[in-house]
């Protein structure tokens, strides 16, 4: 294949990489973004949904709470769709310490972050499932932010202005020509195929694997991982953002993002960027503390747990003490590998936050357009995304478009409200590119309510196998794969309702369906009860 | 409040699975008086509809089931025995018969049946409802018609003509306009069901697939084909389309379960046992190791309902008839009896990283109640728990459900043994 020219190779698909795509594209700039599997597969998907007000970080890290803020009043002008302008709360307990509320206050005060104290009873008449036990509420302007909806958005403005993407392409060489990296060797994760692109300069945005990034280039570049689970549990518990205030620690947020709600997080160091595990102490500490604000919620239908990590980065210059996880600034930094190792073409952006996404895009895109000696301006904070609407996004869209016939045909998936010409428009956007069910779950909901898949996975890989016209073993394993990769989710949670929730899923598959069997998981002739299996 | 003095019956049958219906039925066939109290529906509502028996089976399935008990002495077939397992096949064959519904065989007497699914898979029940038996692929070489409806979102019949194909059966696939109104965007298979009722909307269907007929040897139909005539429309079909027509079990609801629910409670109403169905049992009333009622929840206070003989068939953790939660606890919930759980710490043995693994997970396989031969419940010493409380179906330990292919002949042979056990006793304690 005969190598592709842009002027710059943006690395990563999740929310900072699409940003910066947006803001490359709006300063003229020929880029390209490279993704190793889907969009919003890393960090970005892996997300609770809090576009924070800052209020988080006022006491222990007020420059990102600054930030916070201030992209906060950013994103709700420039990409309100992907927004539920649900408002926060914090609230503080009979367990939390008694000095921190005004320790709080005067940290929102000086980081910008306007705060309205609510008399308890005041709190309560909003989110009546709230504790009694409240010493303290605070109003703040969070909101809910889909992460899919967000990068979706970004791009898609992108390539208005003519940029491109391609997914699931995984850089495995940077081109050097002397100290200067000119391009990037990409190998396709689905078939094999290599392909090189020549850039004037790099900009890496990989997240957690910008170190690999780096490394390709020869350079160190330490990232600490931090892993934090989160829960969706199968109903708005709350319909405002509700935070625990006092000093950060594990399980203190509930958003509610779409038909659910997310509970968050935790915080475990760990060694690998994909690590994806959920210890069983996770999933029990964030119900309990999700237990202490709204009593009651642990006893709840808790749908699906996954984990994120997130990519935590001091200057080597900053810091020389041990800090990890949640002491560690969730500032972010851009590293012009040209002034710190003497390595031109590649700029790397790491740490911070999906509220800051546009900034942190913002500054890299700066030092990028610096040395390939493009003189525009950021534009990007100023108005709406072409072509975007600019109301907020609202929970009963969905089913106001399908009850007045603006989304018409059958309805797929009942949880999320996705119907079929929903589905063959999005098949047909990755043209003649392979299309998982994973994919159209990213770009719809699909499989992502209650049932976890069990009822529209099988009428989603029928419609795939027909728009493409797969043959039968192709259909049946996109079909399994997704029911496993919905099953890992769900696996942490089976107790109570949700294991007889995926009982029923389970039955679908294997008895309605007889899925086990096509996949050859089921051997109909083997003696279920061989030795040992009873006791 | 006080209580109101309430006659008992002879036996209060907890649960309306199958277990539990066709106990009430046993129990009035023998002259007892009976009142069947359950929360809600059993899982026949959303299971295909056909009767699992030993799935697995190679050849002569009844012959297979004589040596079961020998050979599987943990399994709750060795409580009803083998005699037990047979005379509740033909029991169940009778019933739905008499309520029509009837179930059938494959004409290949003792062996299981070969029925398509939606996907294309072939399972292998034993009983069926005679409008899927219509459909059993054993020995059939000509080509199978699929038939679905445009813009209905459960059924794909290419897929399952794909797939049937590579094992060696040829099905084409046609889609046809639905039944009544075609914008529906949320179309259930009860209401598709109902529409099928109407001989006139019927007949819409039938015009439509006069010219692919062809040279199909049977025509599938999903599992939709009448609620209530449901008999009369698959006649009506295979007459007209001069072709045997069949179903095919869709996704829940089971339109072939809600019909078989409707009719065993008519006919259970009809020979005057009670039946109350949409209020749980909350607790047992137990006095010296026996029960002599049961609390059953309504708005605000529960009402006691009094008997000599309880069947508890409340089924298993799917149903509710056992509980668990987050901590690995397991519990049944009427009486809290002791519950066989899968072992190891919290929920770490529940289940396995894969979804699909072929013997399915532990925590369906294991747990549940351990009973006697005189299906009484028991203690981790293996003493019975109560004197007059029998457990059967999904509620007992031993086997799953889901992967074992015996998990309608567990409901009906366990309930017909409990009957059994129950009325024999109250016969000794009367005469």
């Amino acid at each position: 294949m005969t190598p592709q020219t842009v002027d710059v190779l943006v690395i990563g698909g999740g929310a900072t990489g699409a940003a910066a795509l947006y803001d490359l594209a709006r300063r003229g700039v020929r880029a390209l973004l490279v993704e190793q599997n889907d969009f919003t597969t890393g960090t970005s998907g892996r997300y609770h949904g809090l576009l924070h007000s800052g209020g988080r970080y006022a006491v222990r890290d007020p420059e990102t709470a600054q930030e916070c803020i201030a992209e906060n009043t950013i994103l709700r002008r420039i990409t309100p769709f992907a927004i539920e302008d649900t408002g926060g709360l914090f609230v503080a307990t009979l367990d939390d310490p008694a000095d921190f509320p005004a320790q709080w206050v005067t940290g929102c005060a000086a980081a910008g972050i306007p705060t309205e104290q609510l008399t308890p009873e005041q709190a309560r008449a909003q989110e009546p499932a709230l504790t009694p036990n409240i010493t303290a509420v605070y109003r703040v302007p969070d909101a809910s932010v889909d992460s899919f909806d967000l990068i979706h958005g970004f791009i898609a403005a992108a390539r208005t202005y003519g940029c491109k993407t391609l997914i699931y392409h995984r850089v495995t060489q940077l081109i050097h020509e002397g100290d200067t990296i000119v391009g990037a060797r990409l190998e396709d994760t689905r078939t094999g195929a290599t392909r090189i692109i020549h850039a004037a300069c790099i900009l890496n945005a990989a997240g957690p694997w910008v170190s690999v990034i780096a490394g390709l280039a020869g350079i160190a570049v330490e990232v600490k991982f931090d892993r934090g689970a989160m829960i969706a549990m199968n109903m708005r518990w709350v319909n405002t953002i509700v935070n625990r205030l006092r000093p950060a620690a594990d399980g203190d947020i509930l958003v509610p993002v779409g038909a659910v709600c997310v509970l968050g997080t935790t915080s475990v160091m760990t060694d690998h960027p994909d690590d994806y595990r959920i210890e069983p102490w996770e999933v029990s500490k964030i119900l309990n503390e999700a237990e202490a604000v709204v009593p009651g919620i642990r006893y709840g239908r808790a749908l699906r747990a996954w984990a994120g990590v997130r990519p935590l980065y001091e200057s080597p210059a900053a810091h020389h003490n041990d800090t990890a996880g949640r002491a560690v600034m969730r500032t972010f930094s851009v590293l012009d590998h040209a002034a710190l190792h003497g390595v031109r073409g590649l700029v790397t952006v790491v740490g911070g936050k999906l509220t800051t996404c546009r900034l942190m895009a913002e500054q890299t895109v700066d030092v990028v357009c610096q040395q390939i000696g493009v003189t525009a301006p950021c534009t990007t904070a100023r108005e709406v995304l072409p072509g975007a609407t600019t109301r907020y996004h609202r929970l009963d869209q969905r089913l106001h478009r399908l009850e007045h016939g603006e989304t018409p045909g059958e309805l797929i998936c009942e949880c999320e409200m996705v119907t079929r010409p929903q589905i063959e428009q999005a098949i047909a956007a990755y043209g003649d590119q392979p299309v998982a069910l994973d994919d159209l779950r990213r770009d719809l909901r699909i499989g992502m309510g209650p049932c976890q898949g069990g009822f529209c996975s099988y009428r989603a890989a029928a419609i795939l196998q027909e728009v493409k016209g797969h043959s039968a073993l192709e259909t049946n394993r996109a079909f399994a794969a997704f029911v496993r990769e919905r099953y890992q989710g769900v696996r942490p949670l089976l107790w109570g309702h949700q294991l007889r929730q995926f009982y029923l899923d389970e039955l679908i598959y294997r008895r309605t369906l007889g899925l086990d069997w096509l996949t050859g998981d089921y051997d109909p002739h083997e003696n279920v009860y061989a030795e040992g299996d009873h006791d | 409040m006080t209580k109101t003095t309430q006659t008992g019956s002879d036996v209060i049958v907890i649960g309306a699975g199958l277990a539990g219906l066709t106990a009430a039925v046993h129990a009035v066939q023998t002259g007892a008086t009976v009142r069947l109290i359950a929360q809600g529906w059993g899982q026949q509502i959303v299971t295909p509809g056909w009767i699992s028996v030993c799935d697995r089976a190679k050849d002569d399935v009844i012959a297979e089931l004589r040596g079961y008990a020998a050979l599987h002495p943990a399994h709750p077939y060795a409580l009803a025995g083998d005699e037990g397992m047979i005379d509740c096949l033909e029991r169940f064959r009778a019933i739905t018969k008499a309520i029509g519904v009837p179930y059938g065989a494959c004409v290949k007497a003792g062996h299981n049946l070969r029925l398509t699914t939606l996907l294309g898979a072939i399972q292998t029940p034993l009983l069926a409802p005679a409008s899927m038996v219509s459909g059993d692929l054993t020995g059939v070489t000509g080509e199978i018609l699929l038939v679905s409806f445009t813009g209905w979102r459960d059924f794909y019949p290419a897929l399952a003509a794909s797939n049937l194909a590579k094992q060696g059966i040829t099905a084409r696939a046609v889609l046809v306009d639905a039944p009544g109104a075609p914008q529906a965007w949320d179309l259930w298979p009860v209401e598709l069901a109902r529409r099928f009722d109407d001989p006139a909307l019927r007949q819409r269907v039938i015009d439509q697939l006069r010219p692919h007929v062809q040279n199909a040897a049977k025509i599938g139909f999903p599992a939709v084909v009448g609620l209530e005539q449901h008999v009369e429309a698959l006649a009506d079909c295979t007459q007209q389309l001069e072709r045997p027509c069949f179903e095919i079990a869709t996704l829940p609801p089971s339109v072939p379960g809600t019909r078989l629910s409707n009719r065993l409670r008519r006919w259970l109403l009809r020979q005057r046992a009670r039946v109350q169905i949409g209020h749980p049992v909350v607790h047992g009333i137990v006095e010296n190791r026996r029960c002599v009622g049961v609390d059953v929840g309504a708005l605000g206070h529960t009402n006691p309902f009094y008997a000599d003989q309880f069947i508890l068939a409340t089924g298993g953790l799917y149903n509710g008839g056992i509980q668990s939660d987050e901590s690995g606890r397991l519990w049944e919930p009427i009486f809290d009896l002791p519950v066989k759980g899968p072992g190891g710490t919290g929920r770490e043995k529940w289940y396995h990283a894969n979804l699909l693994v072929h013997r399915g997970h532990a925590v369906h396989r294991h747990t549940g109640l351990r009973v006697n031969t005189r299906m009484q419940p028991l203690d981790a010493d293996g003493a019975p728990v109560l004197d007059n409380v029998y457990a059967a179906g999904h509620l007992l330990t031993g086997f799953n459900p889901l992967t074992d292919g015996c998990a309608e002949g567990i409901a009906l042979a366990t309930a017909l043994k409990a009957v059994q056990v129950a009325l024999a006793l109250e016969a000794q304690k009367s005469y």
